[in-house]
């Protein structure tokens, strides 16, 4: 298990305003006041951030060009790749697409020299603009499994206008968690593919005006749109319950290890809750 | 009142659900690092930058960016900027009842006080037009309120203002660094006026802005034309207001060191990079360059002042890299050493250093060589514009043919991989012979190449010139797009399958409405609006635009396309922007487009005694630059 260095998280800015309140629970790992006072050095480090606000538009390009000036705003030794156009050293295991809200992306950082974790993500977070900010990281240790390994399932919340009645919700979370099969049409290119959804929900659950999943990886990944393409799909039952509206917002909540009501966050371990609704 | 106080406010939460359904959301988001976001309740006066083209397009612009630093920096002053909705926003916007906006508040267009274009060319004009129709304001500048905002524009095709003229309330002609500062606090005073109860009417405004130097307030001038159609004039109708505008030129550049801290796109832009301009104006006379005619004198910025604006701009911005921009960059005086200097300093952190717009000599590639100590040579640009030493004198940028071949072995000898090589076609007096030696040079360049790798590659981007304002070659005809297919078909049989050369050309059809729109006059204004009211919109796009729609627009307003394309206009002709006094002198440029006539080439007024083009004088300047003095030797 890797040594988590944990970091508190700004919170006064523009950006935040926008962003997905952070409950206890989602951002336990932020918070947890147990091992902030890391002095670890590292050059290889992994860290899990957030992407909200206006940053939810920008592109999985966009978004390694944004890493890459931060890290040269704040004077960090990014390494870069040889060759004719060098690149600097950042992954992203996985994209976000575009116009959703995150507060659990992952990315690994190579830098050319050992930097002290703390104060460089300190810096980098002082550095970038409003709607993207380091959480957690940890320095990478020999022999630590792959990253994207480590993100089997991704929690994820659905927000539906203020004004969409929680039953509905609630009918359409119940219809999704009682089928046996979860066909979507999934339009590539010239063809429409019809793809059962349902082995990929780990989990599921109705809160108010929103729906937090937990969605296996798979390969194409499900996409949290589809997910609500799914659960506006189920027409109105003898209740008379009304389909789903288009969601305000999407959002990755975090990513880790699949567990019993949630996921166990992928850098830090702790359990980040499927009950626990992003909303106050 | 409540109505107008509520239509100032943020659109940003009727505008975020509609991000989805577009193209490139984040165009639209603000956000960017080193924006500037002030409390307008807490300011005195509030300016919108446009750029009337897209984000991507506009964004890298440098006269934006540094009025925008200006202006920020200013107490009490607010400025935000704005950018063309793409047809499918525009379209959104419309459907919502939402208001043109500005990026970093998201605030309508009418919520401020001045509202300033930037033109860099003549192809966003219909996309002002949009920005200001979207904006809820009327087209006309005198259908307008007291109180609707100032609408401005400045920027080099503001040089001749006059197809805009019924649109626009001020022009700056010439550098705005300090003209933004005056107007702001004349903009102030009437605003605090006008909030305790005891305004003026805009007219007022209107004149005492007119007073600054370099502003051009197109009511208070009337254009008179002879019972044939014929121009006699553009004369001041109100008493006061300058019988010719004078251009504003700052004179040390070392004292405006913008911009500080540029701001950083989110998503992608033409040119990601700090710039800095380390001279404006040029001395060189090429007779095609408007830009080269209309910012004389020369101004250096100091290396000194350079090199800490490219330490400071890289810090704070995160760029990897950085841009030396100029109209002839070889010739700032103390380039070697900083270049040099540059190059050290970024040495070994993927940094990369530009140098655009060099010209064709030897000493261009060793100053590229220094700033690819990395090795990394892929592409070096030049541009002789034209492909015979006959054509080159006519236009002059007199550069032997000899000479270009010996830095093309240079280049390639050096391990550089492809040169890339800019030329244009329509120049005054050109044959097909002049034609096809642009294919010919071409060749021999690559043949050059060949020698030292047989990957080696030539591009040859080809591009219709377009007559300007205030050069020597606006007498000249401009060439229909016809002739200017019949060229490119020269060029294209010439260079036949030849491998290694790729050549590039644009389709000639929206140089027929820069043509018009160039050389224009008041009577165009009405074109510009009909095609508007058509739907033209991005008109610099080949995807967008449409000439058969300009046609219908030009035949609506009653107007020849000939007559401002192909005409060659003879010695009485008067020009529609006379009365912008760019500091040249007419009857030196009369007698330089007859010198082009007679293939005579003309010196660089550093090296060779001052030919009087006039600008010096006029503004009691003189050429600065570090290199020594040119005592007359007559």
């Amino acid at each position: 298990m890797p040594v988590a260095a944990t970091l508190s998280s700004a919170g006064s800015d523009a950006g935040a305003a926008q962003s997905p309140s952070r409950s206890s629970s989602d951002a336990v790992a932020a918070r947890s006041p147990s091992r902030s006072s890391s002095e670890a050095v590292a050059a290889r480090i992994r860290v899990r951030y957030a992407k909200t606000g206006k940053l939810r538009f920008i592109s999985a390009i966009d978004l390694g060009r944004l890493w890459e000036r931060a890290l040269r705003k704040a004077g960090l030794p990014i390494a870069y790749s040889e060759g004719f156009s060098p690149h600097p050293k950042i992954s992203f295991p996985d994209a976000l697409p575009v116009g959703c809200a995150s507060t659990g992306e992952y990315a690994e950082l190579t830098f050319a020299a050992p930097v002290a974790v703390d104060a460089a993500i300190r810096d980098l977070n002082a550095a970038f603009v409003d709607g993207c900010e380091v959480w957690q990281a940890v320095p990478v240790v020999h022999g630590a499994p792959r990253l994207s390994t480590l993100l089997a399932a991704s929690l994820w919340q659905i927000d539906y206008p203020s004004d969409t009645d929680p039953c509905d919700v609630d009918a359409a979370v119940a219809a999704l968690r009682a089928a046996q099969r979860v066909v979507i049409a999934r339009h590539r290119k010239s063809e429409t593919v019809e793809a059962d959804l349902r082995p990929f929900v780990h989990d599921l659950v109705g809160s108010g005006t929103c729906v937090r999943a937990v969605l296996l990886r798979s390969e194409p990944p499900v996409r949290a749109g589809e997910l609500h393409a799914a659960l506006a799909a189920f027409r109105p039952d003898a209740a008379g319950r009304q389909a789903l509206p288009e969601p305000t917002r999407f959002t990755r909540v975090a990513q880790g290890a699949p567990a019993e009501n949630g996921v166990d966050e992928a850098l830090s371990g702790a359990r980040v809750a499927l009950g626990a609704s992003g909303d106050p | 009142m409540a109505t107008s106080a509520s239509s100032r406010e943020s659109i940003w939460a009727d505008l975020e659900p509609l991000l989805p359904q577009v193209r490139k959301p984040a165009q639209y988001t603000g956000g960017e690092g080193n924006i500037v976001v002030k409390d307008h309740r807490a300011c005195s006066s509030s300016w919108l930058l446009v750029y009337p083209d897209a984000y991507e397009v506009g964004q890298p612009n440098q006269g934006v960016q540094i009025l925008y630093e200006v202006l920020g920096e200013r107490e009490g002053t607010v400025a935000e900027r704005g950018y063309s909705p793409a047809a499918d926003m525009e379209a959104l916007l419309r459907q919502h009842g939402l208001p043109f906006f500005s990026l970093e508040t998201h605030r309508p267009l009418r919520a401020f006080d001045v509202v300033a274009f930037s033109l860099a060319t003549e192809l966003g004009y219909t996309n002002l037009l949009t920005a200001l129709d979207l904006g809820e304001m009327a087209v006309r500048a005198a259908d307008r309120a007291d109180d609707a905002p100032l609408v401005m524009v400045g920027g080099h095709a503001a040089f001749n203002p006059e197809p805009l003229a019924p649109f626009v309330d001020v022009v700056c002609a010439g550098d705005g660094e300090e003209f933004v500062g005056e107007v702001d606090d004349l903009v102030k005073a009437w605003r605090a006026d006008r909030e305790r109860g005891a305004g003026w009417p805009r007219e007022e405004l209107l004149e005492a802005i007119a007073e600054v130097d370099g502003a051009y307030v197109p009511r208070f001038y009337e254009a008179e034309y002879t019972r044939q159609g014929r121009l006699r004039g553009t004369f001041p109708r109100r008493r006061g207001v300058p019988y010719r505008v004078p251009k504003r030129t700052v004179s040390n550049l070392d004292a405006w060191p913008y911009p500080k801290r540029s701001v950083v796109p989110l998503t992608e832009t033409v040119h990601e990079r700090y710039s800095v301009e380390i001279f404006r104006g040029c001395t060189r006379g090429c007779r095609f360059c408007q830009a080269g005619m209309i910012t004389r004198p020369v101004r250096e910025r100091s290396k000194d002042t350079i090199k800490e604006m490219v330490d400071n701009g890289l810090a704070e911005t995160g760029f990897e890299e950085v841009g030396l921009l100029s109209l002839s960059s070889a010739d700032h005086s103390e380039i070697q050493g900083l270049c040099g200097e540059v190059a050290d300093a970024y040495e070994g952190t993927a940094t990369s250093l530009s140098l655009p717009s060099t010209r064709v000599d030897a000493f261009n590639v060793d100053l590229a060589d220094e700033l690819t100590r990395d090795g990394r040579r892929s592409g070096l640009t030049f541009a002789p514009e034209a492909g015979t030493e006959r054509m080159r004198r006519v236009i002059n940028k007199t550069v032997a043919e000899a000479d270009m071949l010996a830095t093309a072995e240079a280049a390639f000898s050096r391990g550089w991989r492809h040169i890339k090589l800019y030329f244009m076609i329509g120049l005054p007096t050109e044959t097909d012979a002049d034609v096809v030696g642009i294919a010919e040079l071409g060749l021999k360049v690559l043949e050059v190449g060949k020698r030292y790798g047989k990957k080696n590659k030539v591009t040859v981007s080809v591009g219709g010139f377009v007559p300007k304002p205030h050069t020597p070659f606006q007498w000249a005809a401009q060439d229909s797009p016809e002739q200017l297919r019949h060229k490119i078909g020269l060029i294209k049989s010439r260079v036949g399958g030849e491998k290694g050369l790729n050549l590039r050309y644009h389709d000639p059809a929206p140089g027929v409405l820069e043509g018009i729109l160039a050389r224009g006059d008041r009577w165009v204004a009405d074109a510009v609006q009909r095609a508007f009211e058509l739907g033209a919109r991005f008109d610099g796009w080949d995807e967008c635009f449409d000439l058969e729609l300009w046609r219908r627009a030009l035949a609506d307003a009653g107007l020849d396309e000939a007559w401002y394309t192909t005409r060659e206009r003879d010695e009485a002709e008067v020009f529609p922007w006379e009365h912008l006094d760019s500091g040249l002198e007419r009857d030196w440029l009369w007698t330089d487009w007859q010198e082009a006539l007679a293939e005579r080439e003309l010196g660089d007024c550093r090296w060779i005694p001052c030919y009087d083009c006039g600008v010096c004088p006029g503004l009691d300047l003189e050429h600065q630059t570090g290199h020594l003095p040119i005592i007359s030797a007559s």
